[in-house]
């Protein structure tokens, strides 16, 4: 019994020093001024972070706002409210389904590769060297990577919206026959910017910061062998994942929930 | 160290179409206007009961939107909402001074609206005025009720 | 070496753990001459380097470069006295997203405000130093794990430094990309008068090319001397290491109960 209690004080050190580790972490690697090779490291950061997640997050948001007014159509017709379909899809993604679902695609295509590709370096000595050379890797190879990230995934997070609004409206007012000056006549009335765009936005940009301080930290962190880039890796979503489903609910109650 | 112009090209349009889809969600899915507040003129109408009217409704003549709504309070003097009203500043010195404004439902259960119909007085409305003859929004509740209630009595 | 050591590590201690890995370690490094450590596998000597490098801290004792102590310092004046020193790992360690121009001038562009035309000469002059000049556009996943290390000798004197620390440079390496590194690493100690720290298991390409040797064990130097010296000596653990006879002092066997006992007894899966 007392051995079990033990292991749980064990543990739970354990996760404080990792909590205080990421956090130093962290600190190390977004403060400072960024030199002009910094900005071309972030630039290039960007185009991997970003520009190359493009494709997958402009594509789950085109089909996920048909299904949404496919789903809401057949639902809101037996009311005889299929008016409203424009409201409905525009404030389910803009509050909801464009931050967690960017977020959640963002882990698994970019913030996976950031772990992977931080671990390689450790594994084959290159931040060690990098730090003999008396260049410090957290500001050199960490830092573009983290800033990439915060302002890669708000962007991809609007992509996500206005995508999903254009397939809400291709299924339907182009094919479901809803009128279209009630689809975008109900979304403008009901949608407000601050409080469901601007929202959202801070969503992203928690999401942002969670994911890739997951990612990168998980990345330097590891063991540096095959197996632990392999283990860190996995980590990186499931944490990232999870820290974004429980964030999600958490800032949803705060902004929509009248908790406040 | 050797630059891509590609690259460079790349993330400059994403960051562009980030902003882009920004004004895009702004404009188009929250109906945002930049309109310099020179364009419009002001409104005032009092309403015995709004229903669920919001701020930045839709203001329309025949259908025609010509205008939103820019604040809905409670006038402590009468007890009922005060709606005031932004509309272009064409319709200033047109619309008669016996105009009335009306809260429309469109369809059964969608947003609510104001809709403007002209009268027939020579003299005019003009930035400030308040708008005399309104008629409130149709509670479904009390359209029941009435219902019931006349329906009890025949 | 009537000067003083460049290089003293005195008394260090280390461990990893619960595993002791250095129990009270004295080193004394030459100016301009190549020592090497040496020691069987899994004895600390990549550590030692790293802690020569500043990148851990040993739990006693301190290790001094030119006077000065390299765990004493702040972060700042570390980064500074590491642009002093080279280190050549292992497997290369080159940046694998850099070319290999970019990977020499890596060094020079991020300590010196130097032109584009003048990082363009020291880069060329340090690959033609290793005989890679024409390899300069190649990517690291390019090149053979040879070529990799001599890159990555290029890119470790850049700066010119004073020390130079080779982490294993001969492992693992086919007979002739041996006999180059073993080469270059003595023609560039004698043409640059660098001090140079080769740690290594390699035995007969170490002694060819070291002044001095110290040969560590069980977290302690065991022996020191010239390679001729430590040739004759008649220590059996040295003699055993030196020779790579493969029984000796260092047992062949992992501890266990002995043979017969074991493989007559029925208790247990195992």
């Amino acid at each position: 019994m007392i051995e079990r209690v033990t292991i749980l004080g064990r543990r739970g050190c354990e996760l404080l020093e990792a909590l205080g580790r990421a956090g130093v972490f962290l600190f190390l690697s977004a403060v400072g001024i960024p030199s002009r090779e910094g900005w071309y490291l972030w630039l290039r950061q960007m185009h991997f972070v970003g520009v190359l997640s493009l494709a997958i997050v402009l594509v789950s948001g085109l089909f996920i706002g048909m299904v949404l007014a496919l789903q809401g159509y057949t639902l809101l017709v037996d009311f005889g409210a299929e008016q409203a379909l424009g409201q409905m899809v525009a404030l389910s993604l803009l509050r909801e389904l464009a931050p967690v679902v960017a977020a959640l695609l963002f882990a698994g295509r970019a913030g996976s590769a950031l772990t992977a590709e931080i671990g390689l370096m450790k594994a084959t000595e290159q931040l060690t060297s990098m730090e003999m050379i008396g260049v410090d890797p957290l500001r050199r190879v960490v830092a573009p990577r983290l800033w990439a990230g915060f302002v890669a995934l708000p962007l991809l997070t609007i992509g996500f919206s206005v995508v999903g609004v254009y397939g809400g409206y291709l299924v339907g007012v182009e094919w479901l026959g809803v009128f279209e000056g009630s689809y975008w006549g109900n979304m403008q009335a009901s949608v407000d910017f601050i409080g469901d765009v601007g929202n959202g936005m801070v969503k992203s940009l928690v999401f942002a910061l969670v994911v890739t301080w997951i990612a990168v930290f998980q990345g330097y962190d590891l063991i540096p062998t095959s197996e632990g880039i392999s283990r860190a890796t996995t980590r990186t979503v499931v944490y990232s994942s999870l820290a974004v489903l429980g964030l999600d609910f958490v800032l949803t109650a705060v902004m929509f929930g009248g908790l406040n | 160290m050797k630059r891509s112009k590609m690259m460079e090209l790349g993330v400059g349009l994403f960051m562009l179409a980030g902003v882009l889809g920004l004004v895009f969600l702004g404009l188009r899915v929250s109906g945002l206007t930049f309109t310099a507040p020179a364009d419009t003129f002001r409104l005032e109408a009092n309403f015995a009961n709004i229903g669920s009217l919001k701020p930045r409704a839709r203001v329309t003549m025949a259908g025609v939107t010509v205008g939103r709504v820019a604040a809905i309070e409670l006038d402590t003097d009468w007890y009922d909402a005060r709606v005031v009203l932004e509309l272009d500043s064409e319709l200033e010195g047109r619309l008669s001074r016996d105009t009335t404004a009306a809260i429309l439902t469109a369809g059964l259960l969608g947003e609510q609206y104001i809709g403007l119909s002209v009268g027939g007085d020579p003299e005019t409305l003009a930035d400030g005025d308040t708008i005399r003859d309104t008629q409130s929004a149709v509670v479904l509740e009390e359209l029941i009720q009435q219902f019931v209630s006349n329906m009890v009595s025949d | 070496m009537s000067d003083t050591p460049f290089v003293v590590v005195e008394g260090l201690h280390f461990s990893r753990g619960d595993k002791e890995i250095f129990r009270g370690v004295d080193l004394q490094i030459p100016h301009g001459k190549i020592t090497a450590i040496m020691g069987p596998s899994g004895t600390g000597k990549t550590t030692l380097l790293k802690l020569i490098g500043g990148q851990l801290t040993p739990d006693a004792g301190r290790v001094l470069i030119d006077g000065e102590d390299v765990h004493r310092q702040s972060r700042k004046a570390l980064f500074a006295m590491r642009r002093r020193m080279g280190m050549l790992f292992q497997s290369g360690a080159l940046f694998s997203d850099l070319d290999v121009f970019e990977n020499v001038a890596f060094p020079l562009r991020v300590h010196t405000d130097l032109p584009a035309s003048m990082i363009r000469d020291l880069v060329l002059m340090k690959l033609e130093a290793v005989g890679l000049r024409g390899a300069r556009e190649l990517m690291p996943a390019e090149l053979s794990g040879g070529m990799a290390r001599r890159v990555a000798l290029a890119r470790a004197i850049a700066l010119d430094p004073e020390l130079i620390l080779y982490d294993e440079p001969f492992v693992g390496q086919d007979p002739i990309s041996m006999g180059v590194l073993v080469q270059l690493t003595k023609r560039l100690n004698e043409a640059l008068g660098l001090t140079s720290v080769v740690v290594s298991h390699d035995i007969k390409e170490t002694l060819t090319i070291a002044d001095y040797v110290y040969v560590i064990s069980d977290g302690r130097v065991m022996a020191q001397g010239t390679p001729q010296g430590l040739d004759v000596d008649q220590d059996p653990r040295v003699s055993q290491f030196v020779h790579g006879e493969p029984d000796g002092p260092v047992p062949f066997h992992y501890p266990a109960v002995d043979f017969f006992t074991d493989i007559l007894s029925t208790g247990g899966r195992r």
